[in-house]
């Protein structure tokens, strides 16, 4: 698509696709809300970037800020947000994108990805470009889809070095990850900071080289779920059987990661431990250590969170898959610089 | 430099060699590592290889650069190139010129890459205008199934070009693929 779609069309997609999300979460009870885009402290990430709105940042997402109002006793809540993340821009990805997030009171992630399902076929419709919505979810496990598509059997807690043993068995990706390269982050000085990083690497290296040719090949949308607790982000981790698995779920259609979603977490401590890993490994790849949300962890432990799931979507992808289009360019209402005047 | 710094046309070196990025995807899990998944070109043999860098890697950047030089001559020192402003000439030898050689008339305006200092290849304008020395003659009657025939350039290169091009005539060739444009009225 040479150029992306006209802007009057672009206008129209926006306000039906903007219209049926919002239409969707509130006909399911939800309230939507508006929280501050610049903020004293992000959600804290190995690798998103906040951009310095000094002396604060630009939301990365609007999670954090969410959550207080849940603290605070909002109910079930979304938000269309707008959030940045630096050094992000490609085909999918732009430094500026719009989150739909939304919460729910209870632990179930199955409602959440319902409301996913729902949202992506209301979008697709309200689209009307021809381009035709997934006619069906399928629902897997981390787990499997990682033995399945690389041959490496998983625990979900592993440590760097039993990560580097255990993925001998996809050559390919064990040698991307751990031979050859600078140490890096893999130098972490802690332990637990080693093994996120460790963890984080494969999970990219195998979503390259494993994970998106298996996505290509699935019709319809993926619900890809129970996560290794190693990979848990913001969301409740849980013994089950052999296994460390978090509580947490990607949804996936036509190959694009379109969101994710968690039971969230509701331990101040143990929020407070991850932000600090996290913050650990950011300082051993030469990044700056962020603030920490106090004001957050200190909602979390009183009020308290109430029991809930959350969901974030990348509503500009979404579009352009209810589109049909392959680039966000080609469907974002971003205008860019002055063109240089015609000659003749 | 820092891979956040790849770009199409960013020039590294890898293995004592300097490369061009001529295709270039970031990719992202979104609670991932960023991959920098980039075709790169070796500016010195045309050889091209595909590498994939992760966020956090660091990568050298090639020294190079190019100058406006004019071909003069060829001999057993290679082809010989001048700096019209300086005056300073410089040789390159057959193997690192290869094909280009077919496109290098007298007196052409080229950009010579520089790779530490040191000549290591040439980049041709896209398009020359050549004289024909040798070609068959036309055959009329023939122009549907046939409607091109070989000629040679003054330069050696043999090409396919119309039947209505003759011997003595200039015409112009896209340096990049090798074949005919149009013919030149002068």
């Amino acid at each position: 698509m040479l150029g992306g779609l006209a802007w009057d069309r672009r206008v129209a997609l926006w306000d039906a696709a903007m219209a049926a999300a919002r239409d969707t979460l509130r006909t399911a009870g939800l309230r939507e809300v508006s929280t501050p885009t610049r903020i004293a402290a992000p959600a804290i990430e190995p690798y998103i970037e906040p951009i310095a709105a000094p002396p604060r940042f630009l939301a990365t997402s609007p999670e954090l800020a969410m959550k207080r109002l849940l603290c605070r006793g909002s109910g079930p809540i979304f938000q269309l947000a707008h959030v940045f993340r630096g050094g992000e821009s490609g085909a999918r990805h732009s430094e500026e994108f719009h989150l739909l997030e939304w919460y729910r009171h209870g632990e179930d992630l199955r409602v959440i990805e319902a409301d996913v399902e729902a949202v992506v076929a209301a979008v697709f419709a309200a689209a009307g470009a021809g381009a035709r919505a997934p006619d069906r979810w399928r629902r897997v496990g981390f787990f499997e889809v990682f033995a399945e598509t690389s041959g490496v059997v998983l625990r979900g807690d592993e440590d760097d070095r039993e990560l580097a043993r255990v993925t001998l068995a996809a050559p390919d990706l064990h040698a991307f990850v751990f031979q050859g390269r600078e140490p890096g982050p893999l130098a972490a000085s802690d332990p637990e900071g080693r093994a996120l990083a460790a963890w984080t690497s494969v999970f990219s290296a195998w979503s390259d080289m494993c994970f998106d040719r298996w996505l290509a090949a699935q019709p319809g949308g993926v619900h890809i779920g129970e996560f290794p607790a190693a990979l848990a982000a913001l969301s409740q981790c849980e013994r089950v059987g052999g296994r460390a698995l978090a509580h947490r779920v990607e949804s996936h259609v036509g190959g694009v990661e379109l969101a994710n979603g968690y039971r969230e977490l509701r331990d101040p401590l143990e929020q407070r431990r991850r932000f600090t890993v996290v913050n650990g490994l950011r300082v051993a790849c030469e990044r700056p250590a962020l603030p920490l949300d106090e004001g957050f962890l200190a909602d979390l432990a009183d009020p308290g969170l109430p029991a809930c799931t959350g969901v974030a979507l990348g509503l500009d992808r979404l579009i352009m898959l209810a589109s049909g289009a392959a680039h966000l360019s080609d469907v974002t209402l971003a205008l860019g610089p002055a063109r240089a005047p015609a000659r003749g | 430099m820092d891979v956040s710094e790849l770009r199409k046309n960013a020039k590294l070196q890898m293995d004592g060699h300097p490369y061009v990025v001529t295709d270039f995807q970031f990719v992202k899990p979104g609670k991932g590592q960023g991959l920098y998944k980039c075709r790169l070109r070796n500016m010195i043999t045309g050889a091209t290889i595909d590498r994939t860098w992760r966020s956090g890697e660091r990568l050298e950047a090639a020294n190079v650069e190019s100058r406006r030089m004019q071909y003069l001559f060829v001999d057993q020192n290679g082809f010989t190139f001048m700096d019209n402003e300086s005056y300073e000439q410089v040789a390159i030898s057959p193997e690192l010129v290869g094909d280009d050689r077919y496109f290098l008339l007298d007196q052409l305006e080229v950009d010579v890459l520089f790779y530490n200092n040191r000549p290591v290849g040439v980049t041709l304008p896209s398009h020359i205008v050549v004289k024909i020395s040798e070609c068959e003659p036309g055959v009329k009657g023939d122009s549907a199934n046939n409607p091109t025939k070989m000629a040679t350039l003054e330069t050696g290169l043999k090409l396919q070009v119309p039947l209505f091009v003759k011997e003595g005539e200039r015409v112009k060739i896209d340096t990049r693929t090798g074949e005919y444009v149009e013919r030149v009225n002068t």
